[in-house]
């Protein structure tokens, strides 16, 4: 199985996609994260592969290969495409960052409707409110928490519910332990919400 | 200081764990005594993994000054008889080679290990380079690990390899390596021998010409023996593919195809041939320098053409043609020479396939149909921005200013830190950038060769001291009028926040005194020093403008702290930041603040009456937006704001 997991810096890709990683290896698959990030300044793109059990090769994979894209924001989700299965499952938090080049017109943001109405076309598009369920389990940071519990619920990963759960409230800090639940349970009643 | 627990777990373990922190493992696991960097993306996160562990441990761990001088901390160790490593991204490679070259013709009496990190694809770096080369340039052995479980592995091996040759031993390893995931098994520590002894022998150190002359068979020696030793290297493997499936059945096996694979890119063999079922003789080649000569021979046995698939340059490719011609091997080569594979870029497993589908007829890829190319045609690249509140934009700011306002124009050589990303609009404040340290010197060159604009050069703390420092003399010697403007943040800002020489701690933890620039400036001759905080920009302006025309090099020092750092010890105080606000009604939406200043903070609303900005949740309530907005639309209440300290210029001393 081969997951991307795509942003904007600061969205908390990478750790997302280190917790999924621990949960597969907790069920006993083998796992590879591709990743490869510049520089300590923020706003910039940010991709990681995560390729879970027979997948589980070189740290890239090839286009159009993807089974799953969790995606912090609708422009990244974009860029990702051409990684992607034909109707391959894209759960998105539409939570736009434009940016100041696009602002000055350095660089075109592509309208919203168009990206939704792209992603669509070809994938099988979930849109979660991954930031607003966060802010209100407690706080925006946990808007991966949120986007994670989706995917738990989506039955498409190799994982179990519980062990995701459990990965995630081992990795975040004791205090949040109550809050990273809300939020994950958030992500699943927004999904099913969805399903219905 | 965050220690991470990860890296000292027990032996038999099964962790996940990027390339860098396999690497700092196996530093640990080889009991290294001490381990210097220089750094640089993206290998940086080795020594500051190791750096919280090192009194631990017992071992020492520096970021030093630059590379050369990590270098040769590293190779002063290891005449001692302390195993020690030396971590750099490529381009510090071409800092060491000086002292390299001449420490493989002295030796080492325990191993010596340089980590070198090429960057395929330059996510971070100025150039693509292939550090490869300077393994055949100083006769030093390279290793390639193809993932995180052998990147441990082989840097504890690469110790013993290099006192067994009494050689430094170089890992090669990418940037994609470095920042990906793998899960590691781990080995047992050994505890870090730190008991030096230098037994003296000047007709083996003192590499006068005549002595080091003499010594230059022991390396040739050293090299040839070295290609034996890798005969029998435990990571080269021959791995025989049928049909796209592992096979050990050597018979009916057959097949005249051959591929030879170094680093991360074997796997993308792997799942190149299992998709296309092609048979092939693989080559996992670790020990790219120097060759092993038999294996060579034993695998070419019934091959009539072999691709060669390796990141960055054909380094190995070079070698298998010249090994083949002096065999006297009848094979066709296939490579990046020939332009099979491309020589720009990062590998993947497409363009692996890419390699194959033109030597096969058979088809790897997944074609991009025309709503996925309708897609690609939709993207933008986002431009890299200083972050909210960075005290950079604030210099830029007062810089793009004094120069406007003095109606000369005015030449900005930029250097090397998170500044230059002062290059991107709005801001486009530089005009060169070339290598760490060279802003200065070509800032001379520029005013030597008779340019009539004001020639200024910027560049941060860390690369001031890295190298800015002999380039600052050698200004003042020839009297080179130029105006350097240091941005001091006190830290080593775009690799991730190392401590430096200003910083006043060093990596292991430790108080060290805060070396004041001004001081050093002082120190080199230059009277004429001013140091103004960088978001006075209005102080700044004017100091700036008052020395564009002062004889010989002037130096204006910019403090202010990094945004990012300043927000971490926020959230460890709990102090609130206080965001900027803009009064919608009288923001007339000019954009002045966008186009002067282009803060990622920076939203805009063109629904309801009026357009109008917005700020966003990352703004860190640096109020330099505040100043800047002529129709005074945003405001952060004056006791809010973040206090500025000098009031006044303070001068040199
Ligand atoms: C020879 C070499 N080594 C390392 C690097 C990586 N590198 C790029 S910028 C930089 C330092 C930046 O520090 P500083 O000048 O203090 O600026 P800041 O990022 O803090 O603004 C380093 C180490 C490089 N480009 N070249
Ligand atoms: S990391 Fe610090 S120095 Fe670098 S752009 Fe951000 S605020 Fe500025
Ligand atoms: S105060 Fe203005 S310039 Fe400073 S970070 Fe906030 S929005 Fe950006």
């Amino acid at each position: 199985m081969n997951i991307i997991i795509c942003g904007v810096g600061g969205n908390g890709v990478i750790l997302t996609t280190r917790i999924l990683a621990q949960a597969a290896i907790n069920e006993g698959f083998n796992v590879r994260i591709g990743a490869s990030h510049g520089l300590a300044i923020r706003g910039g793109t940010v991709v990681s592969y995560l390729r879970i059990g027979s997948d589980a090769k070189g740290v890239i994979m090839p286009q159009r290969s993807g089974d799953i894209l969790l995606a912090f924001e609708p422009l990244e989700a974009l860029r990702q495409m051409k990684l992607m299965k034909d109707n391959a499952k894209v759960l998105l938090n539409n939570e736009p960052y434009i940016g100041v080049d696009a602002h000055l017109g350095l660089s075109k943001y592509p309208e919203i409707e168009e990206i939704i109405s792209r992603l669509s076309e070809t994938q099988e598009l979930v849109e979660i409110e991954a930031s607003k369920l966060a802010i209100k389990a407690g706080s925006q940071v946990m808007t991966n928490v949120v986007m994670l519990g989706s995917l738990a619920s989506s039955k498409e990963l190799p994982i179990k519910r519980d062990t995701l759960l459990n990965t995630i409230l081992d990795m975040v800090p004791p205090q949040t332990v109550e809050s990273n639940k809300r939020a994950f349970e958030y992500g699943e009643q927004a999904f099913h919400e969805k399903q219905n | 200081m965050k220690v991470n627990k990860n890296l000292l777990r027990d032996a038999g373990e099964r962790v996940l764990l990027t390339g860098n922190e396999a690497i700092a493992r196996g530093i640990i696991e080889a009991g290294a005594g001490i381990t210097t960097a220089f750094p640089g993306t993206p290998s940086t996160q080795i020594l500051d993994n190791l750096g919280p562990l090192a009194h631990q441990l017992g071992f020492h761990a520096e970021h030093s000054v630059n590379e050369a001088v990590a270098f040769e901390v590293a190779a002063g160790a290891a005449l001692a008889g302390v195993r020690s490593v030396m971590v750099t991204k490529m381009l510090g490679v071409n800092l060491i080679s000086d002292p390299l070259l001449v420490i493989a013709i002295t030796g080492v009496n325990a191993g010596l290990v340089v980590v070198t990190a090429d960057d395929p694809g330059q996510h971070s770096s100025q150039n693509a380079e292939d550090t490869r080369y300077f393994g055949m340039l100083g006769k030093i052995p390279v290793l390639e690990p193809m993932d995180g479980q052998e990147a441990k592995d082989m840097t504890k091996y690469a110790f013993e390899l290099s006192e067994e040759l009494q050689l430094p031993v170089f890992v090669r390893i990418t940037s994609r390596i470095c920042h990906s995931y793998f899960d590691v098994t781990f080995g047992e520590i050994t505890p870090p021998k730190r008991e030096g002894h230098f037994e003296k022998d000047p007709k083996r150190y003192v590499m006068i010409s005549t002595l080091s002359r003499a010594r230059q068979p022991i390396l040739t020696e050293k090299i040839n023996r070295a290609a034996v030793i890798n005969e029998s290297n435990p990571w080269n493997k021959v791995i025989l593919i049928d049909k796209g499936e592992i096979t050990t059945k050597t018979n009916p096996f057959k097949t005249e195809f051959g591929i030879i694979a170094s680093g991360l890119t074997y796997p993308y063999v792997e799942e190149v041939l299992e998709k296309t079922k092609i048979s092939a003789k693989v080559l996992k080649l670790a020990t790219t320098y120097p060759l092993p000569k038999q294996l060579l021979n034993d695998y070419f046995k019934g091959l009539e053409k072999v691709l060669i698939v390796e990141e960055c340059e054909p380094v190995t490719e070079m070698q298998i043609r010249a090994f083949a011609q002096r065999e006297g091997i009848e094979v066709i080569i296939h490579g990046k020479e020939d332009q099979t594979m491309p020589r720009i870029g990062e590998l993947n497993p497409d363009l692996v396939g890419g390699g194959i589908e033109k030597l096969f007829k058979v088809k790897f890829s997944e074609e991009l149909t025309k709503p996925y190319l309708e897609v690609e045609a939709m993207l933008t690249k986002r431009v890299p921005a200083l972050c909210a509140g960075c005290p950079h934009r604030a210099s830029y700011y007062s810089i793009k200013e004094a120069l406007r306002k003095n109606k000369k124009g005015g030449v900005i050589l930029g250097d090397r830190g998170c500044y230059n990303q002062g290059v991107h609009e709005p801001i486009a404040g530089i005009d060169t950038c070339i290598c760490m340290g060279a802003s200065i010197a070509m800032a001379s060159g520029m005013y030597q060769s008779g340019v009539k604009e004001p020639i200024l050069a910027v560049i941060g703390d860390g690369t001031f001291l890295h190298s800015g420092i002999p380039s600052l003399l050698n200004a003042v010697q020839h009297r080179s009028k130029i105006t350097v403007i240091i941005f001091d943040n006190s830290i080593t800002g775009m690799t991730g926040h190392q401590p430096n020489a200003c910083t006043g701690r060093n990596l292991m933890g430790d108080p060290t005194p805060e070396v004041d620039l001004a001081d050093i400036v002082n120190g080199l001759g230059i009277e004429n020093v001013k140091v103004v905080e960088s978001f006075h920009t209005e102080l700044l302006q004017d100091t700036i403008t008052r020395h564009l025309e002062d004889d010989g090099p002037k130096v204006i020092i910019s403090r202010g702290e990094c945004a990012i750092l300043a927000g971490r010890e926020r959230r460890i105080t709990k102090e609130k930041v206080t965001r900027a606000r803009v009064a919608v009604e009288t923001c007339t939406g000019c954009k002045v603040c966008m186009k002067k200043l282009g803060c990622p903070a920076f939203g805009w609303s063109s629904s309801g009456e009026n357009e109008h900005l917005v700020i966003l949740p990352n703004c860190n309530g640096c109020a330099l937006c505040v100043q800047v907005c002529p129709k005074l639309a945003i405001s952060i209440p004056m006791e809010k704001q973040i206090p500025l300290k000098t009031k006044q210029v303070v001068a040199g001393r």
